[in-house]
């Protein structure tokens, strides 16, 4: 085999999933002139930083042959928990974030503690974790609640050389991420107890350390993410957050993740992330949700098809 | 004097599992730099043994003592830490990283905290290869290597850690002819460095080749550890299995019955042509050949798995047409596959349902399953094959090779067949396993079964066989009898091109 096909073989499922969004784009722009724009552009980063945070830790968790359904019902709680700490306070600002932070890490933590301890299966304790964290959040409010502080709320909008700056906060992330999985040990040791947790075991690696590490980054980003909602919807709106899980789970792996654990890319993911927001975006104007679904549906058959 | 040369001695190790002992009063002792071949069958604690010495169980009692220091027990890090590798059958590698990173796992080159020096680890890695003497490029995924390779990886690994024991768990089972070569060789230069080795394998012809002590273990108790010098064949099979070599074949007593199979001249899609075969009552007929040769195909032409696209298939005389192997097994004819665990078992469920699978109709009424009458008939098969289990609510999963294979059997027979088919029959079984099944084969024809056994090793077919046919691309080149065949025939008509066969 030449180091090219090899290439090309491997990597086969991002190809794919660029060019979709190549296809998108080329698409959206014949159809309205409004879309190649910078400002709807940088519009669409925006709004792939929501759903891209939230993947980057779902991914993490997936590389280890993992997975947390819980992260939708998290950023819920998330958003209304730093709404009603912030009160439209801005001397609040800075407690609320951490605290929110803080809870989200605690979930984290908790997922990998049963898992560790009580082996019970990722499945099933994040599953529970969806309805319990729903719940609670059910039972704060079904209504919007809290305010965001003004400053906060800004900084959805505030921009730096025309781009937002969210934008550059969810780039950063990325690298992050990345750096995590490429340069560490930690990194390496995520993707050894998602290709064999036996071998990992034997190799002497920390499994039940690197399980604490990703659920907790994976709650964590999804903390962030909500966040990042109240920034962007000014209160706590118990909407927020519906099948997040799901949405972030398709990205993940239509960008080449294998649900089996230790293979995937954070490449392929921003490039799943991407190819979500802008179908989300095209279809924004047409009846979406029929459309929307039926397309993510074809998408990860496609995807997972090639796998 | 003599401590400074041992550099393992593992004393008096006993253990338990639930009640059955394992290990009973164990001790083995390796020179350093020797090549120490450990043999037994299946289930004579070799696994527990290395598992004990691995730190992945710990001895219900002895000690351990590598190295000149004294250890009650392990765990795995520390085995590692002081210089012991296992180099496991199921090779302990991650298929989706690359050869580098499979080397340094767990025990990663690092910059500052955390962060990882990957030239410094490719530099090291590419040096430990090149010791050995291959070239792989250590970026590439490991799934992507031949297994050879990959086992050269983990020997690689082995000596990262800087072993000084590394105990290499049935090496051979997966390599081909050449690279056992190779393995051999880098075996010698491990050696020539002081390395000590164990080698476990079922294979006597390796282990004659390069052990320089021998340890053989029965039963969970130590039969016998001596140089290999000066040691026979026979001795060494007469001490692992504790009978002589001329028993391991029972022969056959009684004479072929009446014609129940015959093929004429069928010819599948695949590479089957024309082959014309014969199969009595009572008989055992061997079928020899080259992988590739047809043997396989034949079986699945026979079995209703392939589709003929001439010839036809004559059943006590009667014209017979299969459409799928259910038909066949309906017909009574069984196919003994020859990958059990893919094709023969469902190995993540329990003894009983395996065996009743086939036949739970006979042990249901009015759909419902009647338990006293599968247990019974499981009962019946322990006794007749001689299964040992310690319940048959076990999964498969657990059982030896050996145990396995007599469970597929167990499966069959339920059914009544008066034609077995058996590929392999004996693939991964051991020693004491395969004298069993060969005996269980040769009952199953003195009570009138036919059975038609494909196998690759010769041994095998010119020991059992009463007529061993040879196939050699996609037909049948020569039939021979028990008494005029002979290893050389075999190969010569195997290895016999078209042109010379028609």
């Amino acid at each position: 085999m030449t180091p090219k096909s090899n290439f090309l073989q491997k990597h086969s499922l991002i190809i794919v999933v660029y060019s979709l969004v190549f296809v998108l784009i080329t698409v959206g722009s014949i159809y309205s002139e409004r879309f190649l724009t910078l400002r709807n552009l940088t519009n669409v980063l925006r709004q792939a930083a929501y759903l891209g945070t939230a993947a980057l830790g779902e991914m993490l968790v997936i590389l280890t042959a993992g997975i947390d359904l819980s992260i939708g019902s998290l950023v819920k709680l998330s958003v209304l928990v730093s709404a009603i700490l912030m009160d439209g306070n801005p001397d609040n600002v800075m407690m609320a974030v951490g605290l929110t932070l803080a809870l989200g890490l605690g979930v984290g933590l908790l997922h990998a503690f049963l898992i560790n301890e009580l082996n019970l299966s990722p499945f099933v304790v994040t599953f529970a974790s969806l309805f319990i964290l729903q719940g609670i959040s059910l039972t704060i409010t079904t209504k919007p609640i809290g305010r965001s502080s003004k400053d906060f709320l800004l900084l959805y909008s505030q921009k730096f050389l025309e781009v937002p700056i969210i934008v550059y906060f969810f780039g950063l992330v990325t690298l992050l991420v990345a750096f995590l999985l490429n340069m560490t040990v930690f990194g390496k040791h995520v993707y050894a107890v998602g290709g064999n947790l036996t071998v990992a075991e034997l190799s002497g690696i920390p499994v039940k350390k690197i399980r604490y590490g990703v659920y907790g980054i994976c709650s964590l980003l999804a903390a962030v993410t909500g966040l990042l909602w109240l920034m962007r919807m000014g209160v706590g709106d118990p909407v927020i957050g519906k099948e997040l899980e799901l949405n972030a789970i398709i990205a993940v792996v239509i960008g080449g993740t294998s649900l089996f654990g230790g293979r995937g890319t954070v490449t392929g993911v921003i490039g799943g992330v991407l190819l979500l927001t802008f179908t989300d975006n095209l279809l924004g104007t047409w009846s979406k949700s029929i459309c929307e679904r039926v397309g993510q549906g074809l998408n990860f058959c496609c995807c997972c098809r090639s796998l | 004097m003599k401590d400074d040369q041992l550099i393992l001695e593992m004393n008096n190790i006993s253990k338990s599992f639930s009640g059955v002992k394992a290990l009973d009063d164990v001790s083995i002792r390796c020179k350093k730099g020797s090549v120490h071949a450990l043999v037994g069958e299946n289930g004579a604690g070799k696994s527990t043994l290395i598992k004990i010495l691995s730190g992945a169980q710990r001895p219900d009692k002895g000690t351990i003592c590598f190295k000149g220091k004294n250890y009650e027990s392990f765990s795995t890090r520390e085995a590692l830490s002081v210089g012991i590798s296992v180099i496991y059958q199921e090779l302990a590698l991650v298929s989706e990283m690359s050869v580098v990173e499979n080397i340094f796992l767990g025990r990663e080159i690092r910059r500052t905290v955390g962060i990882i020096d990957s030239a410094r680890m490719r530099q090291e890695a590419n040096r430990l290869l090149e010791q050995m003497g291959i070239k792989i490029n250590v970026n590439r995924e490991v799934g992507e290597l031949s297994v050879a390779y990959q086992q050269m990886v983990e020997i690689s690994k082995a000596l990262s850690r800087n072993a000084d024991l590394i105990v290499m768990d049935e090496p051979s089972a997966i390599l081909a002819g050449h690279e056992l070569e190779q393995l051999f060789r880098i075996i010698q230069s491990l050696k020539d460095n002081g390395v000590t080795i164990i080698y476990i394998s079922h294979r006597l012809e390796e282990v004659f080749r390069i052990a320089d002590e021998v340890t053989v273990l029965k039963d969970g108790q130590h039969v016998v550890t001596r140089s290999m010098e000066g040691l026979s064949r026979a001795e060494l099979v007469s001490a692992m299995v504790g009978r002589k070599l001329e028993e391991v074949f029972p022969q056959s007593l009684n004479k072929a019955g009446e014609c129940v199979l015959e093929a004429h001249g069928i010819s599948t899609d695949t590479i089957l042509q024309k082959v014309n075969l014969k199969l009595h009552r009572g008989e055992i007929v061997g079928l020899a050949g080259m992988v590739g040769s047809g043997r396989t195909e034949l079986a699945r032409a026979l079995f209703g798995a392939d589709k003929l696209t001439s010839g036809e298939i004559k059943l006590m005389g009667e014209r017979v047409e299969f459409s799928s192997p259910a038909d066949a097994i309906r017909k009574k004819i069984s196919l003994v596959p020859e990958d059990r665990k893919q094709q023969g078992l469902f190995t993540a469920l329990p003894i009983k349902n395996n065996i009743t699978l086939p036949i739970l109709k006979k042990v249901s009424r009015w759909f419902l399953l009647n338990r006293k009458m599968e247990s019974s008939l499981v009962e019946s098969s322990k006794k007749q094959l001689s299964i040992s289990m310690a319940s048959e609510h076990l999964d498969v999963q657990f059982l030896s090779g050996g145990n396995q294979q007599k469970v597929v059997l167990a499966k069959w027979l339920h059914t009544k067949p008066e034609v077995i088919i058996m590929d392999e029959p004996t693939r991964g079984v051991d020693v004491g396993a395969k004298f069993e099944i060969y005996q269980l084969m040769r009952r199953l024809t003195e009570e009138g079964i036919a059975i038609l056994m494909i196998s690759s090793e010769l041994p095998e077919i010119l020991g059992l066989s009463d007529r061993i046919l040879v196939m050699s691309e996609g037909r049948i080149v020569v039939e021979l009898e028990h008494a005029e065949a002979s290893e050389e025939k075999i190969i010569e008509y195997a290895t016999m091109g078209e042109s010379k066969a028609a």
